[in-house]
């Protein structure tokens, strides 16, 4: 998203630049979460709680607090983001500071918790916290990374043309393989009727399909390259194959892309959950 | 070169029509334009769109006449060369044309147009999208989030609104389910039974451990000090303090003063922490300028701020009642012997050359040692009181007489039968110095001048027994003579000189006892060999210091809870007690 920015002066040329939100206003949030983070660290070093720091203590209640909301905020991005606006209040910079607050939230969650660790609700919501945003980190990194990768292998076509490409060899596929016997065109006639996205979540990440049937086709027919027919099949399954491969690599990165979202906002709906039992069940059992 | 065109048409009935034709041309042009070979009645499709020409080789090249591309097989592109055999299909607005190569060698173009349903639109893209391989979104949030909040927080929630109320027990268990799951960590060794009942201790909700609760258990626990005497000694909080009490107590926390503001639980399993410091000093640092009658000194930091340590000690010689006294003071024990430790110590003394003599058979060395002496109880903690028979008699013998290979030994602490002992053997005959050998006549034994000249003469024993250096007279003071010749003044070994404090030697078996005790000096019983404040930190401060040996805490010594006897140990050092007792 492109922002103007601000100017002094306006006779000057007003300059448009982009300005992602990792490094939105001089990586103010970033700053901003760094503080918060040395802050943290200071003063755990020098608060004094016996007999060890836990989340039971007035410093550690602090912490909580400041935890929690932290948590609930972050994760009322997935509200703010369905209305962009620009300015101060931009959602770039509720990105940016969505960004830099939740990696700060380590410190502050790991601090509260006093390195205590056990099998219960609390750890849970701790947990489920580093998930979301381990997850998130994991986002950031492939949405600056893979959109080049998944550009090149697109060589210019939609996927509506991948698609139509894939629909043109078929068509083809059908008329050449009219001469073919029984059990060849069976072979073809699988790997026609295969689903496009067929393929389980492993093959998406993977880009191994076990069970391609142009795959299986191509081997089944690849000894009767003498014959012209099934020579003008196999040209076209090769086709077919390589316009399939295209499309499970574009697969692939978008699954590479995809994925973490369906880490992130579900994990964190769950640690919304957990949170909401750790902060109940403390006060419960006071 | 030869081209076959097949059009393929449908009717309105949907019948197919094919139209077939021959051209032979150099090149075959595609386009609106009625002039082109092959003409596509399609506004999207240029006047002369596609120029096909032969290859040397029986390919054909395809180029763009103008501006906007064809596809080739689904691909957009400006140019492109095909090989008919193997089949092609060019795409130029809502018409494809597929090329192949005929039986007789001709190439052969079919043109149809491309049917409607054909692509099915959007629909088919939501493929490429990673929510085909994958449940929603939102589903797998709501099932996380219900499942969460039933298992951790309605099921204990319910299971605890819903139980039947039981006095708590230590062995019992609780009736709430999932609540383990709450716990912020393993309770200490000493409430371990509690760890599945977590109902015993947090009986309502929203509301903190209450010290009613811990008394159900913990009855016979006392008070620290009078209910007005901790209200006036307690400082009222400042500052920070009294904001984070305020906050405290809008959450419904009890306190200051309450059981849980000193014992805190939940921080894993073993020993329960000893309380810090801190919290005895919050009083004690200060609390002359607020309890102004008290008798106890401040005391903060044992380092920093702790006053000298106060004995309890018989001050005269025949006092009946222990007088509480500062250590400043160097005050006397009367116990009511004689004894020097120096004479018993000194390597050049009498003592050690019997000792020597003695040798290990009496379990002796060199010379005394003070375990020659003092034995220790059998938890270790002090000594058991020294004892004439077995510590003393090996060279202080009240051995009188011998008959045959056995001797007479006057009965320690038994004044009357002593006395007939006495008096019993100075009417015997004694034995002869030689054997074999008779006095002559009226000298010998039953004659007229038949004399007792034996090395024990009970008349002038008893008669002198309580010189200085007399029979009992060497250890003892003479008593009420009242009560007889023989009697001497009460002797009280005091086990223990400090009652608020406590010390446990069996923690210290790795000094010598000449560390912390001068006996090697002390000429008299009434010197108080007992260590002072300063020579005890040596090796402890308080429990923040850095530089001491033994960082110590007020818990080390004193207990809270005011208790009696051998129960005035803190409850953690009274546990490794009872602990050492069993073994």
């Amino acid at each position: 998203m492109a922002t103007v920015a601000e100017d002094e002066n306006p006779r000057r040329e007003r300059a448009s630049h982009h300005e992602g939100f990792l490094s939105h206003k001089r990586m103010r949030w970033l700053k901003l979460a760094l503080i918060l983070c040395l802050v943290a660290i200071v003063s755990y070093a020098f608060v004094d709680v016996e007999p060890r720091h836990n989340g039971g203590s007035w410093y550690g209640y602090t912490l909580g607090t400041i935890g929690a909301l932290l948590i609930v905020w972050l994760s009322l991005l997935g509200i703010r983001k369905r209305k962009m606006t620009a300015g101060k209040w931009s959602l770039k910079a509720w990105t940016s500071a969505h960004v830099y607050l939740g990696l700060a939230l380590i410190v502050i969650a790991t601090l509260h918790t006093g390195f205590q660790f056990g099998w219960n609700v609390h750890t849970l919501a701790y947990a489920l916290m580093m998930v979301v945003i381990l997850s998130g980190i994991y986002g950031i990194s492939v949405y600056a990374n893979l959109p080049v990768p998944l550009s090149n292998n697109r060589r210019e076509m939609t996927k509506g043309q991948m698609l139509d490409a894939l629909d043109a060899i078929d068509r083809q596929l059908e008329k050449a393989a009219q001469p073919l016997g029984r059990a060849e065109s069976d072979f073809v006639i699988a790997a026609l009727e295969q689903d496009t996205f067929a393929g389980g979540l492993g093959a998406r990440l993977s880009g191994n399909y076990r069970n391609c049937r142009t795959t299986e086709a191509l081997d089944m027919l690849a000894d009767r390259e003498g014959d012209p027919a099934t020579a003008k099949v196999l040209s076209l399954l090769r086709k077919r194959k390589a316009q399939l491969d295209q499309i499970r690599r574009h697969l692939r990165i978008k699954a590479l892309l995809e994925i973490w979202l369906y880490i992130h906002v579900p994990v964190t709906i769950a640690l919304l959950g957990a949170l909401a039992a750790h902060i109940v069940s403390v006060f419960y059992y006071w | 070169m030869d081209f076959r065109i097949r059009s393929i048409d449908f009717t309105a009935a949907g019948r197919e029509i094919v139209r077939e034709r021959e051209v032979a041309a150099d090149e075959v042009l595609v386009g609106r334009n009625a002039g082109c070979a092959i003409h596509l009645p399609d506004l999207a499709v240029e006047q002369q769109h596609v120029r096909i020409t032969p290859k040397p080789g029986g390919g054909l090249k395809l180029d763009a006449v103008a501006s906007l591309g064809f596809t080739i097989d689904g691909r957009n592109t400006q140019s492109a060369s095909i090989d008919p055999a193997k089949g092609a299909e060019l795409g130029v607005g809502s018409y494809l044309l597929e090329f192949s190569r005929e039986d007789d060698g001709r190439v052969a173009i079919t043109v149809r147009q491309r049917a409607d349903d054909e692509g099915e639109g959007k629909d088919r893209l939501r493929g490429f999208s990673l929510g085909g391989a994958l449940p929603g979104k939102r589903a797998m949030s709501w099932i996380a989030l219900t499942a969460i909040l039933l298992l951790f927080l309605a099921v204990p929630v319910v299971s605890h609104l819903t139980r039947v109320e039981v006095e708590p027990d230590i062995e019992g268990e609780g009736a709430v389910l999932m609540d383990a799951s709450w716990s912020t960590g393993d309770l200490s060794s000493v409430h371990h039974g509690l760890e599945d009942n977590c109902e015993a201790c947090h009986t309502e909700p929203f509301v903190a451990v209450r010290d009613e609760t811990c008394l159900t258990c913990h009855e016979g626990i006392a008070d620290h000090a009078a209910d007005t005497r901790m209200a006036l000694g307690m400082p009222a909080p400042q500052g920070a303090d009294a904001l984070l009490w305020d906050i405290a107590h809008a959450f419904n926390k009890p306190g200051p003063g309450a059981c849980t503001d000193c014992h805190t639980e939940h921080e894993g399993a073993g020993r329960m922490e000893p309380t810090a410091q801190q919290f005895c000093a919050d009083c004690h640092d200060t609390l002359d300028s607020r309890l102004t009658d008290t008798q106890l000194g401040n005391a903060a930091d044992f380092g920093e701020l702790h006053p000298e340590f106060k004995v309890a000690v018989l001050p005269r010689k025949g006092a009946v009642e222990t007088v509480r006294t500062s250590l400043s003071a160097n005050p006397r024990d009367w116990n009511g012997l004689r004894f020097p430790h120096d004479l018993h110590l000194d390597p050049e003394s009498g003592v050690t050359q019997m000792a020597r003599r003695l040798g290990e058979q009496a379990g002796y060395g060199d010379m005394l040692e003070c375990s020659s002496c003092h034995t220790p109880t059998a938890d270790g903690v002090r000594f058991l009181p020294v004892n004439m028979e077995e510590n003393c008699e090996a060279c202080h013998s009240l051995v009188y007489d011998r008959v045959g290979t056995t001797f007479r030994t006057l009965s320690h602490g038994n004044i009357d039968q002593i006395e007939a002992d006495l008096m019993a053997a100075d009417r015997s005959p004694r034995r002869p110095i030689t054997t074999g050998r008779r006095r002559p006549g009226e000298f010998a034994e039953g004659g007229l001048y038949y004399g007792n000249f034996s090395s024990v003469a009970p008349a002038v024993l008893r008669s002198n027994a309580l010189e200085p250096d007399g029979l009992c007279g060497e250890c003892h003071y003479p008593g009420d003579t009242a009560g007889g010749v023989l009697s001497v003044a009460p002797v009280t070994q005091t086990a223990r000189f400090m009652m608020h404090g406590w010390f446990d030697h069996d923690a210290h078996t790795q000094e010598d006892c000449a560390t912390c005790h001068a006996a090697d000096t002390s000429s008299d019983a009434s010197d108080l060999l007992l260590p002072n404040l300063s020579s005890c930190r040596d090796c402890h401060e308080g429990e923040n210091s850095l530089t001491a040996e033994v960082p110590s805490g007020c818990a080390m010594c004193h207990s809270y809870h005011p208790r009696e006897g051998a129960a005035a140990a803190p409850p953690r050092i009274a546990g490794n007690l009872s602990l050492r007792e069993r073994n």
